[in-house]
C-alpha cells in the first residue's frame, strides 16, 4: 500500500519536473531571432530626423535636441543564408539584411528597429560597433550606457572609429568573408595578433574609460576604393570625445610607450654615411616605465628595448655584411624611434589625451602626491599638459633574413 | 540522535568549502572595491581573518561539547531558557540567509541568462531542490558536498587563469590607498558575512568520526575558501581597475564574459561559469537549509528532521519575495550580513567566555570540596 503510494508521488513528481527544469520558458527558436551582426552609429541628417516615429517617447517632449539625434544601421543575419562552411556555393543573395534607423538614444534608436522587424531583435551575436568620426568627437557615452546594461553584449564585441559614414560600412561587401560584419570585426581581432593595433575591445575601452589616469584609444579605420579597408591609424579621446587621431606608424610607436610586446610595424631607417635606406622592422620591445617628482611637477622616464629585424634594403649600394653596419642602423634607427615617441607624446599633450596611461603609474607608484594634487579624471588632464618626459630607446638588430649581404 | 558518526575530516573540510562558496562569489568585488578602492584584496583579507577568527572560536567550542550543536550545547551554557531564546534567533537568521542567498540566485538568472523565465520560479525551484535533497540524513548530505566541491573549484580557477592575460597589475596598487577607515571596516564586516555558511561546522562535529580533528578541518575548509575569494578579488581589481568595477554589479561574471579561451574554443565562459555557479548556489543553500531545520528539530526535542523540510518552505519563499528590486534587496544583504556577525561570531565568542568561566568555578569548587 505504502509502497504504491510513493510510486505516484514519485511520477507525479516527474511530471511537475518537467517542465520546470527543461528551462523552455525562454526558449526561442534561432530563425525567430533577428541577430544583429553589426552596428553602425551616424548623426542623423536633416530630411532623416523628420522620418521619426513616435515609438519610444510622444511628441516634442524630449531632453535630447533634434539635432543630436543619430542614425543606427544595423546589419541582421538572414537566417539560413549564412554560410556554415566554406564549400557552399556562393550566390548572389546577400547572407545579410542592412535596416537604417534613426532616434534620439541609441535605445531609442534600438525600439524603432524592433518596430519595423518581425523576429525580436537579440545582440548576442554583435561583434562590431562602427561610430562615424563626427558622432565620436561628440562623446561616445551616450551609447555605452545600453551596451553595458544590456546582458547579450558581449564585452569581447569591437569598437571602432570611421573615417566615413558608418553606414558605408555595413553596405560594405568585402570579397574575402562572406558576412561583411566578421571581416570587419577580423580586421579589428587580426591585425591586433599580427602586432598592427594594441588590443582594443569594447570591455578594455570601458575599463580604460573609467579608470582616472588615462585615456582611450580606438581603431581608425577608412575606406580604400570600394571593397577594401584600411587601418587608417588610431583614434583617440579626451574623456568620452575624440579628439585627434594618429598616422599608422605611429600605432607602432604608441605601442611601444605603453608596453605592448609585440612588434609589427616598420619603418625606413638612413643608413649613416649613406643616402639610402633600410627598412627595419620591430619584432618584439620591451618598456620599463618610471615617474617621480622632479620639483613638484611630475616626470616620466621611459626606457624601450627593441628586438628588430632588417626586412628590406633600399639599393645594392648598402653592404649589409658586417656587424658595424648594423651597429649604426640600430642606432640610427633608435635615434629616429625616440624623436618620433617625443613628438606624439607631444600631439597628444596637446589635446589633453593620455592616452599613455601615464596617469595609472603615478596613482599607483605616487599615491600621496596623487590624493594631494590630482584625485579626478578632469584634474590629471590638465596636469599631463604640463609633465615632462625623457625617453631613452635602445635597438638590437639580431636578424637580417636569409639574405647575407 | 539517530545519526551515524561518520563524517571524516576531508568531508568536514569540503562541507565547509562548498557551503562557504556561494552566491556572494558574484558581487564579492564590488563589495570589496566599494570598501577600499586598490585596497580590495587587503579589505577582503581582513574580511577573511575575521571570519576565521569567528570560525576557530565555534569549532572551540563545538570541542568542548562534540555531542552537542549550538542548540543544545547553549542550554547547558546560559542556561534552558536564555539559550532557547538565543537559538530561536541563530534558526531565524539562517531561515533568511536562506531566502536571500535564493532570492540572489534569482535575480542574478532572471538579469542575465533567463529574462523571460520569471524570479518566483527560480527561485522556487532553488527552494524545492533544498528542501527535497534535506529530506537525507547527514551523511548523505556531507556526500553531495564532497561530490560537488572540485566541480565548483575547477572552473573559477580556470577563469582566473585564463583571464590574467589581461590584468594590469598598476590597478593593484596602491596596496594601501588611504580609503576612510570607516568604509573599510564596513566592507570588511561585508566580506567577512559572506563566510556566515561556516556556521554549519557546529551541527557537523557531533556526527564526526573525530570531532577532535574539526579545528583542522576549519583551518582547510577557511583556508581554500578564502584563498579562492582572495584570488578572484585580486583578478577583477587586475583587470578591471577599480573604477570599472564600481559599475558592475557582479564583477565575477563580468571577468568569466570576458575571458576567452585561446583557440576560440570557447569565446566567453560565462555560460560554464554559471552553470557551476548554480551548484555554488545549491550547496549554500542547501547546507542553510539543512541547518535550519535540524535546528529546529533540536530545538523541539524531534526524533526526525524529515517533515520540516516542506514544512519551512513558505516561509523561506515569503521571506525571498520580500525585497522591492534588485537595489534594495542588495541593501538588506549587506544590512543583514553584517547585524548576522553578532549572531554568527559575537555570541559564540560571549558562550566561549560563559563556558570559560563556569569550568574554572567548578574547578575552584572540586579543589575547595577536597
Amino acid at each position: 500500500m505504502w509502497q504504491n503510494h510513493r510510486e505516484i508521488k514519485v511520477v507525479i513528481l516527474f511530471f511537475i519536473l518537467i517542465p520546470i527544469l527543461s528551462g523552455c520558458w525562454d526558449s526561442k527558436e534561432i530563425e525567430k531571432r533577428a541577430n544583429v551582426l553589426a552596428i553602425g552609429i551616424d548623426k542623423a541628417s536633416e530630411e532623416e530626423r523628420k522620418m521619426e516615429e513616435d515609438v519610444s517617447h510622444l511628441g516634442k517632449k524630449f531632453p535630447i535636441p533634434d539635432e543630436e539625434m543619430i542614425k543606427v544601421t544595423a546589419q541582421i543575419a538572414v537566417p539560413g543564408r549564412i554560410p556554415l562552411g566554406p564549400q557552399q556555393p556562393g550566390g548572389a543573395v546577400k547572407p545579410v539584411l542592412v535596416v537604417k534607423v534613426i532616434g534620439h538614444t541609441f535605445q531609442d534608436a534600438m525600439l524603432n528597429l524592433q518596430q519595423e522587424l518581425a523576429d525580436e531583435v537579440f545582440l548576442g551575436h554583435l561583434r562590431i560597433i562602427v561610430i562615424s568620426e563626427e558622432i565620436a568627437r561628440k562623446g561616445t557615452s551616450r551609447f555605452n550606457d545600453l551596451l553595458r546594461r544590456n546582458p547579450e553584449i558581449r564585452r569581447t564585441a569591437s569598437l571602432v572609429v570611421s573615417k566615413e559614414t558608418a553606414s558605408k560600412y555595413m553596405d560594405l561587401t568585402p570579397e574575402l568573408e562572406r558576412i561583411p560584419s566578421l571581416y570587419l570585426a577580423d580586421i579589428v581581432d587580426n591585425l591586433t595578433a599580427i602586432g598592427k593595433f594594441p588590443p582594443s575591445f569594447i570591455g578594455l575601452f570601458w575599463t580604460i574609460y573609467s579608470s582616472k589616469g588615462q585615456d582611450t584609444y580606438l581603431p581608425y579605420l577608412a575606406l580604400k576604393g570600394k571593397k577594401t579597408i584600411q587601418l587608417n591609424g588610431l583614434a583617440y579621446f579626451h574623456g568620452d570625445k575624440m579628439v585627434g587621431k594618429t598616422s599608422p606608424l605611429e600605432i607602432g610607436v604608441f605601442m611601444a610607450v605603453r608596453g605592448i610586446g609585440r612588434g609589427g610595424y616598420g619603418a625606413f631607417v638612413e643608413v649613416p654615411g649613406e643616402d639610402e635606406s633600410v627598412l627595419v622592422r620591430a619584432v618584439s620591445r620591451k618598456t620599463r616605465t618610471k615617474v617621480k617628482l622632479k620639483n613638484g611637477i611630475p616626470h616620466v622616464s621611459i626606457r624601450i628595448q627593441y628586438e628588430s629585424e632588417i626586412d628590406e634594403k633600399e639599393s645594392a649600394k648598402i653592404l649589409l655584411s658586417d656587424s658595424d653596419m648594423l651597429k649604426k642602423i640600430e642606432k640610427e634607427s633608435s635615434k629616429n624611434t625616440k624623436k618620433s615617441i617625443e613628438k606624439l607624446i607631444a600631439k597628444t599633450q596637446k589635446l589633453n589625451s593620455d592616452i599613455f596611461g601615464f596617469g595609472e603609474h603615478f596613482r599607483a607608484k605616487l599615491p600621496q602626491y596623487w590624493n594631494k594634487n590630482v584625485k579626478t579624471k578632469e584634474k590629471w588632464s590638465e596636469i599631463y599638459k604640463t609633465i615632462t618626459f625623457d625617453v631613452k630607446v635602445d635597438s638590437h638588430i639580431h636578424r637580417v633574413g636569409m639574405k647575407s649581404k | 540522535m539517530g545519526d551515524p558518526k561518520e563524517i571524516t575530516t576531508l568531508q568536514a573540510t569540503t562541507i565547509l568549502i562548498s557551503t562557504i562558496i556561494g552566491v556572494g562569489v558574484l558581487p564579492l568585488p564590488l563589495f570589496a572595491v566599494r570598501a577600499g578602492e586598490t585596497s580590495a584584496p587587503f579589505v577582503t583579507l581582513t574580511g577573511i581573518l575575521l571570519a576565521a577568527i569567528g570560525l576557530m572560536i565555534l569549532t572551540y567550542l563545538g570541542m568542548r561539547h562534540p555531542k552537542k550543536t549550538i542548540i543544545t550545547y547553549s542550554q547547558d551554557i546560559i542556561g534552558k531558557w536564555l539559550g532557547k531564546l538565543f537559538s530561536i534567533f541563530v534558526i531565524f537568521f539562517f531561515v533568511i540567509l536562506t531566502s536571500l542567498a535564493a532570492r540572489e540566485f534569482g535575480a542574478v538568472v532572471v538579469t542575465a541568462v533567463l529574462r523571460e523565465t520569471p524570479l518566483e520560479v527560480t527561485v522556487i525551484v532553488m527552494l524545492l531542490l533544498a528542501s527535497i535533497s534535506c529530506r537525507n540524513n547527514i551523511n548523505v548530505f556531507s556526500y553531495i558536498h564532497n561530490f560537488y566541491v572540485p566541480m565548483i573549484l575547477a572552473p573559477v580557477l580556470i577563469v582566473v587563469a585564463f583571464s590574467l592575460k589581461n590584468a594590469n597589475s598598476l590597478y593593484l596598487r596602491p596596496i594601501f590607498s588611504g580609503n576612510d577607515i570607516r568604509d573599510m571596516a564596513a566592507g570588511m564586516l561585508t566580506i567577512s558575512a559572506l563566510f556566515q555558511g561556516s556556521f554549519i561546522i557546529t551541527m557537523i562535529i557531533p556526527s564526526m568520526k573525530s570531532p577532535k580533528k574539526a579545528l583542522k578541518a576549519s583551518f582547510w575548509g577557511i583556508l581554500v575558501s578564502g584563498g579562492l575569494y582572495l584570488l578572484i578579488v585580486i583578478a577583477t581589481v587586475a583587470i578591471f581597475g577599480p573604477e570599472e568595477i564600481k559599475q558592475i554589479f557582479w564583477p565575477t561574471l563580468e571577468l568569466a564574459r570576458t575571458t576567452a579561451i585561446p583557440g576560440n574554443i570557447l569565446q566567453r565562459l560565462d555560460i560554464i561559469f554559471l552553470a557551476v555557479w548554480v551548484l555554488a548556489v545549491f550547496t549554500t543553500l542547501f547546507s542553510s537549509y539543512y541547518f535550519s531545520i535540524h535546528s529546529i528539530k533540536e530545538l523541539l526535542g524531534l526524533k526526525d528532521h524529515k517533515m520540516l523540510s516542506y514544512f519551512i518552505l513558505p516561509f523561506v519563499f515569503f521571506l525571498a519575495m520580500l525585497p522591492q528590486n534588485i537595489l534594495h534587496m542588495y541593501e538588506i544583504i549587506q544590512y543583514i550580513g553584517r547585524a548576522g556577525l553578532l549572531i554568527t561570531i559575537m555570541y559564540p565568542a560571549f558562550l566561549l567566555i560563559i563556558d570559560f568561566l563556569r569550568s574554572w568555578r567548578k574547578k575552584k569548587n572540586v579543589a575547595k570540596s577536597s
